[in-house]
C-alpha cells in the first residue's frame, strides 16, 4: 500500500549561530493527523527547530517540505499563510488588546484570511473551544497565566493551520491542568489538524503523542513510538539527572 | 459613548465649515492653522501612533506637496489639480525611504528618519530648480481665502474620519499588533513590512495634501519653512502631547499647539521660548504621562468614577 | 600624491575629534541602552562654556577643557539623577520614551543658550587661530593640531579609566552583558550615573574643541550628532577602538569626497546622513559585525 505523502518533512536541516551548531542533520517526517512529540534536555535545539520550521529563523542548510513544497527560508508570515503556525514557549499576548482582538489577528491574517462577520464567528467559535468565551472582552494583560496559554493556542488556531506547533504548552501547569491540556490537544487533532509539540514533561507527552523525536545537542538521537523511544539507552542517558524527565 | 463623540464631532465639523459666515478673518486664519495642525498630527499618528513607528522626517512630505503645487502652478496647471500629484509623489517617496528604513526597529528607525529629513532639506536648498534656499513664489492668480479655508477644513475632517476608519479596520488592528509585538504579529501571518509601508504611504500622501494647501494659501515657500526640522518636531509633538495612538489625541494636541503658537507670538517676552516649552512638554509627558493629555484625563476620570462607585 | 597625504592627514585629525564626540554617545548607550539626543545640546553647551571662559577670563580654550570636563561630568550626573533616572526602565531594548525625553532636554538646552548668549553666531579667535603648520607636507591649522592632541589625550585617559579603575571595568561589564554584571554585584544605578556623567563630559569637551574650529549658534550640534550616530553604528560601541575605526571611516569618506569630487560642502552633511542610513540598513552590527561575519564565512 502506498504511504501517503507526509504533511511535514525535513531533510538535512542544519542551523548554525556563529560558532554554535544548534541543529545538525535533522531528518524527520510527520504524517497528516499525527500528534508528533519533540523532546530533549534543555538546550537540545527544540525551540530552534520550531523557529526554523515556521520561518522566524532561516536554516543554515537543509530543506523543509510542507505539503510537498519547500518552505525553508520563507519569512514567518508567509509560512503561517500556508498553514503552519507555532505558539511561543513564553507567551506573547498583545497585552493592550482584548482577548477577542488578539484572536482576530490570527483570523484576519492567517491562512484563513477571514473578514467581517465571518471572522467574528470564527473567533467566537475558537474562544468557546479553548474555554475563553467568558473573557473575550477582557484585556489580555489582566489574564492569569493559564488563560494566557489558552489565548496563545486560540490565536494560533484562528489562523486555520493544517499543522499546529505547540512549544511547551504544559510548562508550569499542575496535574489536573495537564490532563485538560492533553484532552484539548486530542480535540484539536480530532478536528483535522496535525500537531507537533515540544514538551519537557516526557511522560505527559508520551501519553498523547503517536510518535516522538528526541534531540540532544542539536542531533537526533531517536525517533519512533513513545514506548520504544523512552526505552532507548541514549535517551535515558540524556535525561539522567534531569528532573523534568523523572517527573 | 461613541455616538456621543460622533455627534459632537459632526456638529463641530458643521460649525467650522459654516464659520466664514460669522467669524472674522483673523479668527478664520487661526482656525485655518488649527485645521492644518490637525491634519499633520492625525496623519502622522497613523504610522507613529497606531503602528508605533516614530518618524522625525515628516517635513519632507509636507515639502514635496508644497513644491509640487508651486512648480506645477508655475507651469500653468490649476493649483488644485496638482494636489493628487503631490500626494502620489509623497507616497512614492515614503516607499523609497520605508523599504530600507523599516528593516530597523524602534529608535534606530527614528534616527534614520532624522537623517532623511535633513538630507532632503539640504538637497532642496542646494538644487536650482527648486529655487534654492530663497524659495519659490506661486504665480499671481485668483487668491480666494474662503476657498482655501474650506479646503483645509474639509481635509481636516476627512483626515480625522480616515484615521478613525483605519483604527477600527483590520488594517488598524494589524498596526496595533505591530506596535505591541512585531514578532508575535508576524507569527500570526501579519506581513509587518507591508502594513508599515501602507501606513507610511497613506500618512505621507495626506501630509503632502496639507503641504499643497499651505502653498496655495501662503503663496510663498522656502526650504527653511517647509523642510524645517522644527516642523517635523511639531508634527511629532502634537499627537504625543495630546495622546498618541488615539483619534482625539492628535486633535487635542493640535489645539494645544495652535493656541500656544498664537499666545506665544503675541507675548514678545515668550516669543523665543517655544523651544523651551516644547522641550519641557516632552519631558513632562514622557516622565509622567506617556499617553498624553488624553491618557491623563482617562486616569483622572476613572479614578473619580471608581471613588464615586465606592462611596455610593 | 600630495592629495592623498592631505586627505590622510586631515582624516586622521578629524577622526580623533569625531571619536571623542562619538564616545560620549557610545558610553551612555552601552550602559543604559539609551540614545542620548541631548548629546547635541551638550556639545553646544560645551562650546558656549568654553567661549564664556575665553571671553570672560581670557582662559585659553584648550586649557579650559580641564575645567569643562569635570564640570560637565557633574552636570551629567545631576541630569541623570533629576531626569533620566525617573524614567520607567524598559530593560534591554532602547525605549522611545527615553529618546523623546532626551530630545526634550536638547530643546530646553537650546533655548537656555538663546537666553544666555543670544542667537548671534559666535566664534573663538585666539592668537594662533589663523596660524598653520606643515605636517608631512600638508598645511594644517594650529587649532586643528591642538584639537587632535586634546582628542587623543581624552581617549587615552578614557582607555586608562576603562581598563584600570573599578568603575571603568564595571562600565565595560554592563555594556557587554547587563544581566551578568548585575548578578556580579554591580550597582546599576551608580554605574548609570557615572556613565551619563562621562558621556556628558565627553560631549562638553568635544564641543569645547569644536568651538575652536567652527563658528557656532545654539542650533549647533545637529549635524555633529548625526555624525556621532553614524560612527557608533559603524564602529559599534563596545570599545574605544571600534569607535575610532568608525570615526576614521567617516572622516576619510568626507575628506576624500571633498578633495576628489566637486560636491559642494553643503552636501557634506548629506554624506554622513547617507552613510548612516546605508550602515543601519545594510549592516546593522556595524564594522565589528561585518568582520565577525567575514571571519565565520572564511572558516
Amino acid at each position: 500500500m502506498q504511504m501517503p505523502e507526509p504533511i511535514l518533512r525535513t531533510k538535512g536541516l542544519k542551523k548554525r549561530f556563529g560558532g554554535l551548531l544548534a541543529l545538525s542533520d535533522v531528518n524527520f517526517s510527520v504524517a497528516e493527523g499525527e500528534i508528533y512529540g519533540v523532546i530533549g534536555p534543555n538546550g537540545a535545539g527544540k525551540t530552534t527547530l520550531f523557529s526554523c520550521l515556521v520561518g522566524s529563523l532561516s536554516p543554515t542548510s537543509g530543506s523543509i517540505l510542507f505539503r510537498g513544497r519547500e518552505i525553508a527560508g520563507l519569512p514567518n508570515y508567509a509560512v503561517v499563510k500556508r498553514g503552519l503556525v507555532r505558539t511561543h514557549q513564553i507567551v506573547r499576548p498583545f497585552r493592550d488588546m482584548t482577548v477577542e482582538a488578539n484572536v482576530s489577528i490570527g483570523a484576519h491574517f492567517g491562512a484563513g484570511k477571514r473578514r467581517g462577520a465571518d471572522a467574528r464567528r470564527r473567533v467566537s467559535d475558537i474562544l468557546e473551544r479553548t474555554g475563553l468565551g467568558a473573557r473575550s472582552r477582557s484585556l489580555a494583560m489582566t489574564l492569569p497565566i493559564g488563560d494566557l496559554k489558552r489565548l496563545e493556542i486560540a490565536r494560533a488556531l484562528a489562523t486555520e493551520p493544517a499543522v499546529l506547533c505547540l512549544d511547551e504548552v504544559m510548562g508550569g501547569l499542575n496535574p489536573s491542568e495537564i490532563v485538560a491540556a492533553m484532552s484539548l490537544i486530542r480535540a484539536i487533532r480530532d478536528s483535522g489538524l496535525t500537531v507537533l509539540m515540544i514538551e519537557h514533561h516526557v511522560h505527559a507527552v508520551a501519553g498523547v503523542t503517536d510518535r516522538m523525536l528526541v534531540l540532544n545537542f542539536g542531533e537526533m538521537i531517536a525517533e519512533g513510538v513513545p514506548r520504544d523511544v523512552l526505552r532507548h539507552p541514549e535517551v535515558v542517558a540524556a535525561y539522567l539527572g534531569d528532573d523534568a524527565g523523572a517527573a | 459613548m461613541r455616538r456621543l463623540s460622533l455627534a459632537a464631532g459632526a456638529s463641530l465639523a458643521v460649525f467650522t465649515l459654516a464659520a466664514p459666515l460669522f467669524l472674522e478673518r483673523g479668527t478664520l486664519n487661526d482656525v485655518w492653522s488649527l485645521a492644518f495642525a490637525v491634519i499633520l498630527a492625525s496623519a502622522w499618528n497613523i504610522l507613529g501612533g497606531f503602528a508605533g513607528q516614530v518618524s522625525l522626517g515628516y517635513s519632507a512630505f509636507l515639502g514635496i506637496g508644497a513644491y509640487t503645487t508651486v512648480l506645477l502652478s508655475l507651469k500653468g496647471m490649476d493649483p488644485f489639480l496638482s494636489l493628487p500629484i503631490g500626494a502620489l509623489l509623497a507616497a512614492l517617496f515614503s516607499l523609497v525611504i520605508g523599504l530600507p528604513a523599516f528593516r530597523l526597529r524602534g529608535p534606530y528607525f527614528t534616527i534614520a528618519t532624522i537623517g532623511v529629513g535633513e538630507a532632503v532639506r539640504v538637497c532642496a536648498s542646494s538644487v536650482s530648480f527648486t529655487g534654492g534656499s530663497s524659495g519659490l513664489r506661486m504665480p499671481a492668480g485668483s487668491f480666494d481665502f474662503t476657498r482655501n479655508y474650506e479646503a483645509m477644513v474639509v481635509l481636516a475632517i476627512l483626515t480625522v474620519a480616515v484615521a478613525a476608519l483605519v483604527k477600527r479596520s483590520a488594517f488598524g488592528q494589524a498596526l496595533a499588533a505591530i506596535k505591541q509585538d512585531i514578532d508575535a504579529a508576524e507569527a500570526l501571518g501579519v506581513n509587518s513590512t507591508r502594513f508599515k509601508l501602507g501606513a507610511h504611504a497613506l500618512s505621507a500622501a495626506v501630509v503632502a495634501l496639507a503641504g499643497s494647501l499651505y502653498a496655495i494659501n501662503f503663496q510663498y515657500i522656502a526650504p527653511g519653512s517647509v523642510f524645517d526640522f522644527r516642523l517635523s518636531l511639531s508634527i511629532v509633538l502634537m499627537p504625543i502631547v495630546g495622546g498618541v495612538g488615539t483619534i482625539a489625541g492628535p486633535v487635542l494636541g493640535a489645539l494645544v499647539f495652535s493656541t500656544l503658537q498664537v499666545k506665544l507670538l503675541s507675548i514678545p517676552a515668550l516669543r523665543d521660548s517655544y523651544l523651551f516649552i516644547y522641550g519641557a512638554l516632552l519631558i513632562v509627558v514622557m516622565l509622567f504621562e506617556p499617553k498624553g493629555i488624553l491618557g491623563l484625563l482617562r486616569r483622572v476620570f476613572t479614578r473619580r468614577l471608581r471613588r464615586f462607585y465606592a462611596d455610593a | 600624491m600630495h592629495d592623498i597625504a592631505g586627505v590622510l592627514v586631515n582624516s586622521v585629525i578629524s577622526a580623533a575629534l569625531y571619536a571623542t564626540m562619538a564616545y560620549g554617545l557610545a558610553v551612555i548607550y552601552g550602559v543604559m541602552r539609551i540614545i542620548n539626543l541631548a548629546h547635541a545640546g551638550l556639545m553646544m553647551l560645551g562650546a558656549y562654556a568654553t567661549f564664556s571662559l575665553f571671553t570672560r577670563f581670557g582662559l585659553d580654550p584648550f586649557l579650559s577643557l580641564l575645567v569643562v570636563g569635570p564640570l560637565f561630568f557633574l552636570f551629567g550626573v545631576v541630569l541623570y539623577r533629576l531626569v533620566v533616572s525617573r524614567l520607567p526602565r524598559s530593560g534591554a531594548t532602547p525605549s522611545m520614551e527615553s529618546l523623546l525625553l532626551l530630545f526634550g532636554v536638547w530643546l530646553v538646552l537650546q533655548n537656555l543658550a538663546y537666553f544666555i548668549w543670544t542667537g548671534d553666531t559666535q566664534s573663538i579667535l585666539t592668537a594662533y587661530t589663523m596660524k598653520s603648520v606643515a605636517v608631512l607636507g600638508v598645511r594644517v591649522g594650529v587649532p586643528s593640531l591642538f584639537v587632535f592632541a586634546g582628542s587623543v589625550l581624552s581617549l587615552v585617559f578614557l582607555n586608562v579609566v576603562l581598563k584600570a579603575t573599578y568603575l571603568g571595568k564595571a562600565i565595560r561589564a554592563v555594556t557587554q552583558n547587563r544581566d551578568a554584571a548585575l548578578l556580579a554585584g554591580v550597582d546599576a544605578d551608580s554605574i548609570s550615573a557615572v556613565a551619563f556623567g562621562l558621556g556628558t563630559a565627553f560631549a562638553g569637551v568635544a564641543g569645547g574643541m569644536l568651538s575652536t574650529l567652527y563658528a557656532f549658534t545654539p542650533d549647533f550640534g545637529r549635524s555633529f550628532l548625526l555624525k556621532a550616530f553614524c560612527i557608533i553604528v559603524l564602529g559599534g560601541m563596545e570599545s574605544v577602538t571600534g569607535v575610532a575605526a568608525g570615526a576614521l571611516v567617516l572622516a576619510f569618506l568626507e575628506n576624500g569626497l571633498s578633495a576628489w569630487t566637486t560636491l559642494p560642502t553643503s552636501f557634506q552633511d548629506a554624506v554622513s546622513f547617507t552613510l548612516l542610513f546605508v550602515t543601519l540598513v545594510a549592516f546593522p552590527q556595524g564594522l565589528p559585525g561585518l568582520f565577525a561575519r567575514l571571519r565565520t564565512a572564511f572558516r
